[in-house]
């Protein structure tokens, strides 16, 4: 230590400090830029073809071929327009709570309650549909999906708040408002919302005016799928180019960082709780209005989990839940297919998706010391 | 009287820093031995090369007669050497006899609970130690957490207990417990090493004193005929160079007053006792002490991350005693942490956004609602040239960086929006000599620009050589202020090791 004060610093630094090249970005189109595309998309991608390979196996021993099963799911999937547009709408819901989630993920906030938040949002977005089917189609179709989203970030905040207030996680409180939530839709379909005489637990179908129309003329198509696409790229905005994103990853990088950084902790879970309640709400209306026209007992199951499993697979980058939900949406489309055709179980779908998963978190964990925030 | 343990001519040498160099060390049985030294002098060095954690370049230990060579921690314990770290190593939802057993071999394959807490009573009842083999450990106040490390050794046959500054935690009647199971003990023909910084302690307690500087043995003495002057001279007492240049010039005006902070933990413990102080524009005031004596929580309150219980501070003309941290930042106070990995850095963020870690909500980093990423790049291009921060480009995670470079981000972000008071808190700990040279230097010229500077180490020595006044913080107490042509460095060293009088 002597010496070091003692003596004269040692020879100038060199002023150019980095080789590269000077930044060239403009300022718009560096609003779609994040972290490196290969690093998200790499991984991913052998992890889904190593799952496919194993499953291969189980198909192989019951007797199918799994390149013609595989086959059968493909052309299922994408095969025909009609094909696509179902699988489209399938994966709706997924990227939109699957978003939510990442945001959430993203800093630490442990969101598991993608399903209940749906399933209240489905409530939500019914009860304005049932209730007000005289207003012309556009007001009734954007009050009801403002109602579900509304519904889905007030159920999200109940479980920020009692973590702010009481101490009690989040996995916990989310978790819990899950069963409330599905249970939720039950009662008011036995109840006020039911149908009388339908014999199964579900609501009087909405009125025409309600029902999403479609993107394309003569598709099956719902227009949520563009919803969906809206919400990934502002929360890509939010998490990377605004003051709010970057309160996020520093939360979720360091307490201790955020707290010197002048983060409010509470301020930020409760904001992305939010956020991600209204993505999953209106998830939950697009679905009631865009695919079963009616409130249905149960169409929210395992819409949550789902969710978390394309955050997830999505390394958490809000760009990347659109893949994974599409993945998500046109395997189970294409597996159903799959099933008609060659015999083959659609709950093999569980296992690739199921694979997947591992092979991804297993290529995170390897890779985890890259992940940028 | 045959010596329990002999070290002869220890030599560990790390890269061009030689932690120890031909130490001695003889620590007879049932003798209690004092082991000091300023942090850096060698003292854990030398205990790890005991405890078989590090390898010495040269010498010999002889633990019982046999010579210990190439072992490993569990061969240590094996021979009967038993190491009571600073941070504890007890499972909290445990138990204290689960905690005895656990890791324990001899226990048995099968949990004989009532035998192991028959054992802890009559442990406990020899050493007087006070301890409930039933209550779970993390239920018990800290000293007695201690004491179950000590239990823990005790039954695994220690004959030899390294305490590892014991004290630096214990609130005083909790340090008079500790020192009279020490003498128990020592009565029960046990050996003991006691780390300390504490020279009060260790001449109450040991029977032999070893100091260590700069890896060497400087002093060794019975504790009977040794008072503190002469401890406190041995462990600083050398030359102290003075480096810096002082800004004796022109103290300016007042720009920081802080009036009677006192602050008090959760547990209630005062942390900080009414501390006072200014600054001057263009003055560096340098804080030396140990640490654990309220440096992180004087910092903390001041930067507005904790809250005090009472006092008042002023910077320039506005009263920031209950803005929050940011709105300290916007009234220029700077602020430097010393936890480079968790705190000052997010270390998987980029080096630009670490270097707006701090303004990212204000202009020109925040245009309207979104973040300016061009701002963020010319503000990371710029900072990387004038602070000479090595690195492949703005847009790499600040983990990649060197520590050095590391806390260059830090320092170029709080000195280079030209702060008008830095708070700066061992902002050196773990740099090389080169990137040390560069902080120190960073620091003076902010002084030199008409900044101020509140310095707070444990190095005496940079406390010695950066301060334009130096004070001292002992138990949560600020004292003895003075401007440094007036400081003594033994008053200074007894003043750290909690002697007031003597400065008076």
């Amino acid at each position: 230590m002597l010496k070091v004060f003692a003596s004269k610093p040692k020879g100038a630094e060199p002023v150019t400090a980095f080789d590269k090249a000077a930044p060239s970005a403009e300022y718009p189109w560096s609003l779609l830029s994040g972290p490196k595309v290969w690093r998200t998309v790499l991984p991913p991608a052998l992890a889904v073809a190593l799952a496919f390979a194993v499953t291969a196996l189980p198909i192989a021993i019951s007797g199918k071929n799994p390149v013609l099963a595989y086959w059968a799911l493909l052309r299922g999937a994408v095969g025909s327009i009609d094909a696509i547009a179902f699988a489209l709408n399938k994966s709706t819901p997924y990227v939109l709570a699957g978003v939510g989630v990442a945001m959430c993920f993203r800093s630490k906030v442990i969101n598991i309650g993608s399903e209940g938040q749906i399933a209240v949002g489905g409530v939500a977005a019914s009860w304005i549909a049932l209730s007000f089917s005289y207003l012309p189609s556009p007001i009734l179709i954007v009050t009801a999906l403002l109602a579900a989203g509304v519904a889905g970030a007030v159920w999200a905040g109940i479980a920020a708040v009692i973590r702010l207030k009481r101490g009690v996680h989040e996995v916990l409180g989310t978790l819990m408002l899950n069963f409330v939530g599905t249970l939720f839709v039950s009662e008011v379909l036995h109840g006020p919302m039911g149908e009388i005489g339908a014999g199964f637990p579900q609501s009087p179908l909405f009125s025409q005016a309600a029902w999403l129309p479609s993107l394309f003329p003569g598709a099956n198509l719902h227009m949520g799928i563009a919803v969906a696409v809206v919400a990934v790229f502002v929360c890509h905005l939010l998490l990377w180019h605004t003051p709010f994103g970057f309160r996020l990853r520093v939360l979720g990088s360091s307490r201790n960082a955020a707290a010197y950084a002048g983060v409010s902790f509470a301020r930020a879970v409760l904001e992305v709780m939010l956020i991600a309640g209204a993505l999953a709400g209106t998830a939950g209306g697009i679905e009631v209005l865009g695919v079963h026209y009616r409130l249905i007992q149960g169409f929210s199951q395992g819409f949550g989990f789902n969710a978390v499993a394309i955050a997830l697979l999505a390394g958490l980058n809000p760009i990347a839940v659109l893949p994974a939900g599409l993945f998500f949406g046109f395997l189970e489309a294409g597996a159903l297919s799959m099933q008609r055709e060659m015999g083959v179980p659609s709950s093999l779908v569980f296992v690739i998706q199921g694979l997947t998963m591992v092979f991804v978190l297993c290529s995170m964990g390897i890779g985890l010391k890259q992940q940028r925030v | 009287m045959s010596a329990t343990l002999e070290m002869r001519g220890i030599c560990k040498r790390y890269g061009s820093v030689r932690a120890n160099r031909h130490i001695d060390l003889t620590v007879p049985r049932g003798r209690i031995v004092g082991l000091l030294g300023e942090n850096g002098s060698g003292k854990t060095t030398l205990m790890k090369v005991l405890f078989g954690m590090v390898r010495a370049d040269a010498g010999t230990i002889t633990f019982k007669g046999k010579e210990l060579r190439d072992h490993t921690p569990r061969d240590a314990i094996a021979a009967g050497i038993g190491m009571i770290h600073q941070q504890f190593m007890l499972v909290d939802a445990m138990t204290v006899a689960e905690n005895v057993m656990l890791g324990w071999a001899r226990a048995g394959k099968w949990l004989r609970t009532g035998e192991i807490s028959q054992l802890i009573r009559n442990a406990s009842a020899t050493y007087g130690l006070e301890l409930e083999p039933d209550a779970v450990v993390g239920e018990l106040p800290f000293g007695h957490r201690q004491r179950v490390e000590i239990v823990k050794a005790i039954l695994r046959g220690a004959d030899l207990l390294v305490l590892d500054e014991p004290t630096s935690n214990l609130s005083p009647p909790e340090v008079a417990g500790l020192l009279g199971v020490m003498r128990r003990l020592r009565e029960e023909g046990r050996s003991v090493i006691f780390i300390s910084h504490k020279l009060g302690e260790v001449l109450e307690i040991c029977d032999g004193v070893i100091v260590l500087r700069d890896g060497e043995v400087t002093g060794s003495c019975q504790a009977g005929n040794a008072t503190r002057a002469q401890l406190a001279r041995m462990m600083i007492g050398r030359d102290i160079a003075r480096a810096s240049p002082p800004a004796e010039q022109t103290p300016g005006p007042e720009l920081m007053n802080v009036q009677g902070i006192s602050m008090r933990d959760r547990s209630g413990f005062e942390r900080l006792h009414q501390v006072t102080f200014t600054l001057r524009e263009g003055e560096i005031l340098a804080v030396a002490g140990v640490d654990g004596n309220g440096q992180e929580e004087l910092v903390e309150v001041l930067a507005g991350l904790k809250k005090q219980t009472q006092g008042r501070i002023m910077l320039g003309t506005r009263d920031i005693t209950v803005a929050s941290a940011k709105a300290r930042l916007k009234a220029g106070l700077a602020y430097i942490p010393v936890d480079r990995v968790n705190t000052s850095l997010v270390q998987g963020m980029s080096i630009e956004d670490n270097l707006g870690l701090r303004d990212f909500e204000l202009s020109p980093l925040r245009r309207g609602p979104w973040l300016d990423r061009r701002a963020f790049r010319q503000q990371a291009v710029l900072r990387i040239a004038q602070f000479g921060i090595h690195c492949g480009g703005p847009d790499l995670a600040a983990e990649t960086l060197s520590g050095g470079n590391q806390q260059k981000i830090v320092v170029a972000r709080e000195i280079g929006r030209r702060p008008r008071v830095l708070i700066a808190f061992q902002p050196t700990l773990g740099l090389d000599p080169g990137a040390t040279q560069f902080v120190v230097d960073q620091i003076l010229a902010l002084r030199d620009a008409g900044g101020a500077v509140l310095y707070i180490s444990a190095e005496l020595e940079e406390v010695l050589m950066l301060g334009d006044r130096i004070g001292v913080l002992y138990n949560g107490r600020l004292s003895g202020i003075v401007r440094r042509h007036e400081a003594d460095v033994t008053k200074i060293g007894l003043l750290m090791a909690g002697i007031e009088e003597a400065a008076a």
